[in-house]
């Protein structure tokens, strides 16, 4: 059987310091995120949105547990999370993009980088040269998909916030990684850009969708890390709360670190589809109360019903 | 900067009007002085300096050498290797410092105490070690510019940002890519601007050594004809360094305009 499951996140726990100064951060963390799905990843300022995100990424592996990328293929040996890698894309809030890069420079880079080497580059370079053109060709092509023919030649200094965070966006997929981490990815952009964005995911989401009414592998897995709530819920199928306000002295004696007191899917509303504010608010009064509520301390598994929700034993799909 | 740049034309005047004053101001000086002793060759007048020209570039009787020539050769073969060999170390280093901490461990206190030495305090030690050949001149701008610059590049890449770096590696740079492709190119234009601001220094120490040291060059020549008390040829030869120096720099900001557009576009 294939693999559906793109990322497996096995009770990882985090802390910083030692003795008396141990802060405690992350604590029993388990998620997995299947094939095609788009997370929304909420919490409060300081619950460790970035600290998670940052071990997933590879650059900060987690004190305890695992987390997993696999690859798709059959009996395949899971890419256990030790350094960054290809299989994981990401797009930040700030420095996205390499400044000494025009923006298809930029998102032809990760070919570059991907298919030659230095070496390979310095000592064959009527090859290079070719393979060169082939990689500007697919970097124009996708630019012109997130309609950024005309800036295709400038530097990131001569674009908007919101063209470079696309450029971005494109710099990151033109690679296919098996999952995009977008950390607070629209944060620093005006209203109306940050909707345009919203919907340059979303049309992600529809490929995802048409892909498999055709029987076909989703092409895109997203975790979308994101202090708007409206944005969590509209742009993701499945949304994530991080959290400090939960039980843990029914279980524990010391605050042992921020876990997931949420896991649901989310409606998503289609970039031309009217949205439902009535349901888009009752999701979002939930997670206001199980996520950010200190005065909400519930059993940690009181709303992580996704896998319940969908009817899947997540044993089953491995 | 605070309030509006200026525009082209006014810029231009002001800026030709503050050489005139300096001109002006020489041309009353000497003018002055020449009134209180009309043989006078500390501030020669305007005459007295193209006569002044005119011998550095008269051809020697005896040896049918030029003095401008000789020393020029003499001069840039020195100073080129200095700034060849320091920039290459420095960059090497710097590089090296920058991204490996291992190398940082290795080089960095040395490089801080190197960096803390003035080099014309030591070119006794110069002596010593390299003689008074080639070399030493050599040594001694190696010695003064190599740690400055490898702890500008240093910290020009302790400012990139983690992030590029991690993203990088995630489109699927090895080290020797990050090095290369993302560290050097990000850090060329603080390269750069470092190197322009080392050409002063190199100067000096190259006038120093030959000041104290050679039997030919820039150095040599001021020292003898300052001694000799002839300003006449000893301003002209100051105005050349000063050419010089221009030219390096114009040379500079022609790579940077042609090899870091981005960074012109960022407004630095």
């Amino acid at each position: 059987m294939l693999n559906e499951i793109v990322m497996d996140i096995k009770d990882v726990s985090h802390s910083f310091g030692k003795g008396p100064k141990r802060n405690r951060v992350l604590h029993n963390i388990n998620l997995k995120i299947r094939e095609g799905q788009i997370v929304s990843v909420v919490g409060p300022s300081g619950c460790g949105k970035s600290v998670l995100l940052r071990a997933i990424l590879g650059t900060h592996p987690p004190e305890q547990g695992q987390i997993v990328v696999y690859s798709g293929l059959q009996n395949e040996i899971a890419n256990l999370r030790l350094k960054p890698d290809r299989n994981i894309g990401i797009v930040y809030q700030r420095y996205s993009l390499f400044p000494f890069l025009t923006a298809i420079e930029n998102v032809a880079f990760g070919l570059m980088l991907d298919q030659t080497g230095i070496l390979g580059r310095l000592f064959h370079p009527w090859k290079w040269r070719k393979m060169r053109k082939g990689h500007f060709a697919q970097a124009a092509e996708l630019l012109e998909k997130l309609k950024l023919k005309e800036a295709m030649h400038r530097y990131p200094s001569q674009l908007s916030g919101g063209m470079c965070q696309r450029v971005a966006i494109a710099q990151a997929l033109i690679m296919k990684p098996r999952i995009l981490l977008l950390d607070e990815p629209f944060g620093a952009l005006d209203e109306a850009t940050r909707a345009e964005l919203q919907d340059l995911v979303l049309r992600l989401y529809i490929e995802n969708t048409s892909a498999r009414q055709k029987k076909q592998k989703p092409p895109y897995t997203i975790m979308i890390v994101t202090h708007e709530l409206n944005e969590a819920i509209r742009v993701g199928d499945r949304v994530i709360g991080l959290s400090m306000y939960w039980n843990w002295r029914q279980e524990i004696q010391s605050f042992p670190g921020t876990t997931i007191v949420y896991d649901k899917s989310a409606p998503v509303f289609l970039p031309e589809e009217p949205v439902d504010y009535s349901k888009l608010q009752e999701q979002k009064d939930e997670i206001a109360k199980a996520v950010f509520d200190p005065a909400y301390c519930q059993d940690r598994d009181e709303f992580r019903k996704f896998w319940v929700e969908q009817q899947i034993n997540t044993t089953t799909i491995l | 900067m605070i309030g509006p740049s200026l525009k082209p034309v006014p810029r231009i005047m002001i800026m030709a009007a503050s050489v005139m004053i300096i001109i002006l101001g020489y041309t009353y000086l000497a003018h002055k002085q020449h009134i209180k002793n009309p043989k006078d060759k500390t501030i020669p007048t305007w005459v007295q300096l193209k006569e002044g020209v005119e011998k550095i570039f008269e051809k020697n009787k005896r040896s049918g050498e030029r003095w401008i020539v000789v020393d020029a050769q003499a001069s840039a073969r020195r100073l080129f290797l200095g700034l060849l060999w320091g920039i290459a170390g420095a960059v090497a280093v710097g590089l090296a410092i920058g991204c490996f901490p291992v190398m940082e461990a290795v080089f960095a206190p040395s490089l801080a105490i190197l960096a803390k030495l003035p080099p014309t305090a030591a070119l006794a030690l110069f002596f010593v070690m390299l003689g008074t050949g080639t070399s030493m001149f050599v040594g001694i701008i190696v010695v003064g510019i190599l740690p400055v610059l490898a702890q500008s590049i240093y910290l020009a890449i302790k400012d990139v940002p983690r992030e590029l770096i991690d993203k990088a590696t995630t489109l699927g740079a090895s080290r020797p890519e990050l090095v290369w492709n993302v560290i050097v190119f990000h850090v060329l234009p603080q390269i750069i601007n470092a190197i322009r601001l080392q050409i002063g220094p190199a100067l000096v120490y190259l006038i120093a050594a030959e000041y104290a040291t050679a039997h030919i060059g820039f150095g040599y020549r001021l020292r003898l004809q300052a001694r000799l008390v002839n300003m006449d040829v000893v301003y002209p030869y100051l105005a050349i360094l000063i050419i010089f120096g221009f030219l390096m720099d114009g040379v500079l900001k022609y790579a940077m305009n042609r090899l870091c557009r981005w960074y012109e576009y960022e407004g630095r």
